[in-house]
């Protein structure tokens, strides 16, 4: 406390006395001074007028107030301090003065000479060359003070330092000359002239306060706005508008206490400004004064603060937001085809009108707003808002409501038709390249809000239609079942259709298919669909269709095609219904061929999931190009809709009737049917025919994951833990199983036919002539039985029939199969025969027969069995009489290539008519001889 | 427990003042103080070595009646030039004492680190420097004039942009 009362005291004292520079260091230590930081931050507090007064109160306070870091913030708050401009200023200026230094240094005696005399006006004289520039007074000045502080007396030393000083303000000097010559158009423009200059942010921010500050604090002061000098010294509305902008800049860096009243008082005047010249453009665009008065208050808008008022007026009042209504009604698209059916024309018509009037309004904007103000975007923006989004929200909320399929077509079709319009729209020449992707933006935020829903929806709505087709057709196939089932066996003329339509299937439908599976990767386009139509052309001349078939699938495939059209624009027929890709080609002939055919698991259902699938995807496909999470999210989606679709095609469809074939050909027995004409086993060849259509499924499923989904990038193919691919492996795989599973039921009911077809067929006196009929052994045809011929044709029928429908090393293994069963079967017929010499010629041309059969199947294995048994018929031609030469030939195993045992082949020498004749005889030689030798 | 919530304060002139430890808080110096030495400081008085116990009963009062204030955000970037607010009117009412005890006060928040008592402050000082001349100025903060007339007169000039 003490402390204080002194220096209240010597405070007050500011008489100069003898004893004063004593006191004063008293007063220093003791009387509580503030901080250099605390005084700094006190100023900061004060206002421009006062700050460059306090800067007059002593040296300290004057390099305090002086100091760049004051001012630099100040500019900065007025965006106009350019850090790196100064930078380079400051580089340029320190080499200047090292180069300059040296020279200086030697003019230094001179000067000393004549700075003693303190002339601040002789100094400027004699330093009159270097003020080209500025920084060379600065150092000069401190290369005086370095020699005078260390030479001269105190007194001197101030001098100098003044005359340094002075030196350096030379060029300020001319400041307020040059700042009381500002007339009222270069105010204007003050911010243009400021320069980025370290060690000069003051003299800088001098020129912006110059120019801007009395009419900053003028309206500040002002009660009445149209009193403000700033409107009396500008009478161009244009002129006032760039003013109050730079005004309004300006009072960014006014930090002095009270500066929010003093901004808000501020901004309330731009505020009152804005709305009289909103005001008038509004006036000028209700009179449609587009070229004058709209095009003037706009530009003085976009001078004032970048125009946003002024756009947003001009949006507001477009007729596009205002008369929105008459570019389309959202339910017309519901209304016009009857309740509940999306009409993409309506909304085609609704997007065109909106393109047209879009692109009329951006001329106007064009025209009226200045190239530098980005007016398209607002508008974009807005219209998007409140046009496409209102235009789409009830439509969407009414389809929803009414018809799940017209919500999902309705979602697709106005987003394909967004994006047409975003391609239509013209940008404004100041939109700028990013202007589509902001349109991309705009859309997607319409779209957002409905996008998860759609993509819920569709997928639900393919499952449920789907299962909902496939429960259809089972029910319809559960009616039919029982009458099915007679007509399957009675009706023998079917078997024909079936066959001409599985060869002529096969013909049409595997060479496309063939060439397909290459297809996704690299080919190009034009040659394959013009072989899928050649083959169209060809081949439905010569195959007559039923007229019904044609009644009732033509009208539905051009349906398929036009909603499933892939680019293929190249490719021109003739056709008059030209299918315009494999897939509908193929769907195109598939419907017309299995139309008559009701089999197990149709062709046709399988065609409809797939056509459901297709668009499913499609229209989900379209989110893709939103880009983004909605890109990822609609891919996921197309995975799931096809994985759906194989799951309900796969497990509902084709298993189960794959299952219930498997279950026909178990209970086949072929005693049971009386029918001993027929060539072939019905319920094996319903089996083989589904694995053909089986195989045709699945070949399809494959072109349309290669078509839609990888080549339309929905998915990778390569991506092996992929969901979409997995489950695809998982169909094929559960198809080859099932396909398995029922070839070997097939090969049980082959043999079981075959064996029925020998123990049928065959005569007892086809291989014995004469036994029962005494007619002449002598007499006789040769050529293979009636029984082997019957046995070959179904066998050969039936493995005919898989070729190219099922996997190679399937059929080898089918046909291995097949044979090694026959083989065996016949092995056990030929026990049951009695065959006399005469006889077996018929038996050797049986033998014959099995042979060039099997020789087509092309397995060198299973023709070694053949051979072996061709050889074994062989024993029956011996003659009685020698019986020896007989033994040798049972007893030799080389003969039979090791398949027959000298013990087997004896059984089948059994089954010699006169076996009991010669049987002594050949044991005799057979076991005779094998005694001497041992 | 509130036992332990208080805490006690020496001032230079040795008198002991006994303060509510989320109060001493508002300063930093004290606050940071606390958790590097803990529960320690509870129990001895800590010396304020600079600040008499008059300036200390006005810098507790203050942070007695602040103690409510959300802690100051210490953003440095380059608008923290612009401080937002005003004096309000208690502050106002309390900074009403003589020019030594406002520098006093000033030099105590700075010392302690009270960012709120020392804008408030320094607002005060601002306001008091309004309208006064460079001499007036020189007496109120007791700064020796070092300018020349011609050097002062000097400075007039070259920042007469600044003059209405």
């Amino acid at each position: 406390m003490s402390a204080f009362k002194r220096t209240t005291v010597t405070g007050g004292l500011q008489r100069q006395s003898i004893l004063a520079p004593l006191r004063e260091t008293q007063i220093i230590s003791s009387k509580p001074v503030l901080p250099a930081e605390i005084l700094s931050t006190i100023l900061d507090y004060l206002p421009i007028q006062e700050l460059l007064r306090f800067a007059r109160v002593s040296k300290r306070m004057r390099e305090m107030v002086y100091d760049d870091t004051r001012w630099v913030p100040r500019l900065q708050l007025m965006g106009c301090w350019n850090e790196s401009e100064a930078r380079r200023r400051a580089e340029a200026a320190r080499r200047k003065r090292s180069e300059t230094l040296q020279s200086l240094q030697q003019q230094e005696a001179k000067k000393v000479g004549i700075g003693v005399n303190g002339q601040p006006n002789g100094t400027s004289g004699a330093e009159q060359p270097e003020r080209s520039s500025v920084t060379i007074f600065d150092a000069a000045a401190e290369v005086q003070r370095g020699s005078y502080v260390n030479g001269g007396p105190s007194k001197a030393a101030v001098l100098e330092l003044d005359d340094g000083f002075d030196a350096m303000d030379l060029t300020l000097k001319e400041r307020p000359v040059s700042y009381k010559a500002l007339d009222a158009s270069s105010r204007l423009k003050v911010f243009s002239q400021v320069r980025s200059l370290r060690g000069f942010a003051r003299q800088e921010y001098g020129k912006v306060y110059g120019a801007l500050a009395p009419f900053y604090l003028n309206t500040v002061r002002c009660e009445n706005h149209t009193n403000a000098t700033i409107f009396r010294t500008y009478r161009d509305p244009d002129q006032q508008a760039q003013m109050l902008s730079n005004v309004t800049k300006f009072s960014n860096s006014d930090m002095a206490q009270g500066w929010q009243q003093r901004n808000e008082k501020f901004a309330a005047l731009v505020a009152a400004f804005e709305q009289a010249v909103s005001r008038e453009f509004e006036q000028a665009l209700d009179d449609g004064d587009v070229a004058g008065k709209m095009r003037k208050y706009a530009h003085v808008l976009v001078s004032l603060n970048g125009g946003h008022k002024g756009v947003e007026i001009f949006i507001s009042r477009s007729s596009i937001i205002s008369s929105r209504y008459r570019l389309g009604n959202p339910l017309d698209c519901l209304n016009q085809k009857g309740p509940g059916i999306f009409s993409s024309e309506q909304s085609f018509i609704f997007f065109s009108n909106l393109s047209t009037a879009f692109n009329e309004q951006v001329g106007i904007l064009d025209q009226v707003f200045p190239a530098s103000v980005n007016t398209i975007v607002p508008f974009i923006k807005r219209v998007g808002k409140e046009v496409i989004a209102e235009y789409l929200t009830p439509l969407f909320d009414e389809a929803h409501y009414t018809n799940i399929e017209a919500y999902l077509k309705a979602v697709s079709v106005t987003c394909e038709q967004c994006l047409e319009l975003a391609k239509s729209l013209r940008p404004t020449s100041a939109s700028g390249d990013d202007f589509y992707e902001t349109v991309d933006e705009v859309i997607v935020g319409i779209f957002e809000p409905h996008i998860d829903l759609y993509l819920r929806e569709e997928l639900e709505f393919f499952k449920k239609k789907s299962t909902s087709e496939v429960s259809n057709w089972e029910k319809r196939l559960s009616e039919q079942d029982a009458s099915m089932e007679s007509m399957f066996m009675a009706n023998v003329n079917r078997q024909a259709d079936k066959r001409d339509f599985l060869t002529s299937f096969k013909k049409v439908v595997m060479m496309p298919v063939n060439v397909l599976p290459a297809f996704p990767i690299s080919s190009p386009f034009g040659s394959k669909p013009a072989t899928a139509k050649a083959l169209v052309n060809g081949d439905t001349l010569p195959i007559p269709e039923p007229p019904s078939s044609q009644a009732s699938t033509r009208p539905s495939s051009p349906g398929v095609i036009n909603g499933t059209t892939l680019s293929v624009n190249g490719t021109t027929t003739p056709l008059p219904e030209p299918p315009t890709t494999e897939l509908a080609a193929k769907a195109a002939i598939m419907n017309s061929r299995l139309e008559g055919i009701r089999s197990l698991f149709s062709i046709e259902v399988a065609l409809n999931l797939v056509h459901m699938a297709k668009s499913s995807i499609e229209r989900s496909a379209v989110f893709v190009r939103l880009g983004g999470n909605f890109a990822k999210d609609a891919r996921f989606q197309c995975e799931l809709i096809f994985i759906s679709l194989l799951q309900t095609l796969g497990t509902r469809h084709i298993k189960a009737g794959f299952d219930q074939a498997v279950d026909h050909l178990s209970n086949y027995n072929p005693h049971e049917t009386t029918d001993n004409k027929r060539s072939t086993v019905t319920p094996l060849i319903t089996f083989l025919e589904l694995v053909n259509v089986g195989d045709l499924i699945q070949q399809m499923i494959d072109v349309f994951y290669g078509q839609e989904m990888v080549a339309a990038k929905l998915t990778d193919r390569d991506d092996f833990l992929n969901p979409a691919v997995k489950e695809k492996k998982r169909f094929e795989q559960m198809l080859d199983e099932r396909v398995a599973a029922g070839l070997n039921k097939g090969i049980e009911v082959l043999m079981a036919e075959v064996e029925h077809v020998c123990a049928t067929v065959q005569k007892a006196e086809d291989f014995n002539p004469g036994a029962s009929t005494g007619a002449n052994p002598d007499v006789m045809d040769i050529g293979p039985s009636e029984a082997a011929n019957q046995i070959v044709e179904i066998v050969s029928s039936h493995t005919k029939m898989l070729v190219g429908s099922t996997d190679k090393n399937m059929l080898d293994v089918f046909n291995q199969e097949v044979g090694m069963r026959l083989f065996a079967a016949l092995c056990k017929h030929l026990k049951r025969q009695r065959i006399s010499v005469n006889g077996s010629i018929k038996l050797i041309s049986d033998m014959n027969h099995y042979f060039t059969y099997i020789q087509t199947l092309k397995n060198a294995s299973l023709l070694q069995f053949f051979k072996a048994l061709r050889e074994v018929s062989q024993i029956y031609l011996v003659d009685p009489s020698d019986a020896k030469e007989l033994a040798t030939i049972i007893a030799d195993g080389d003969r039979f290539y090791g398949i027959f045992r000298a013990e087997e082949v004896y059984q089948f020498a059994e089954r010699r008519a006169d076996w009991y004749q010669i049987k002594s005889k050949v044991e005799r030689a057979m076991y005779g001889i094998g005694c001497v030798v041992m | 427990m509130s036992e332990s919530q208080t805490l006690k304060l020496m001032s230079n002139d040795n008198v002991e003042i006994p303060v509510d430890r989320d109060v001493a808080c508002r300063s930093i110096l004290i606050k940071n103080m606390m958790d590097d030495i803990g529960e320690q400081a509870m129990t001895e008085a800590i010396p304020i070595p600079n600040v008499n116990e008059a300036v200390l009963n006005k810098v507790i009062e203050w942070c007695v009646h602040h103690k409510g204030d959300p802690p100051a955000a210490n953003d440095d970037d380059a608008d923290t030039r612009k401080k937002t607010t005003d004096i309000d009117e208690w502050d106002q009412k309390f900074m009403q004492v003589d020019q030594e005890m406002l520098f006093e006060i000033i030099l105590a928040a700075n010392y302690l680190d009270i960012k709120a008592l020392l804008d408030v402050g320094c607002k005060t000082v601002a306001n008091m420097i309004k309208g006064k001349s460079p001499e007036e100025i020189r007496k109120t903060f007791n700064i020796q004039n070092d300018f020349t007339p011609e050097e002062e007169d000097q400075i007039r000039r070259e920042n007469e942009w600044a003059e209405e």
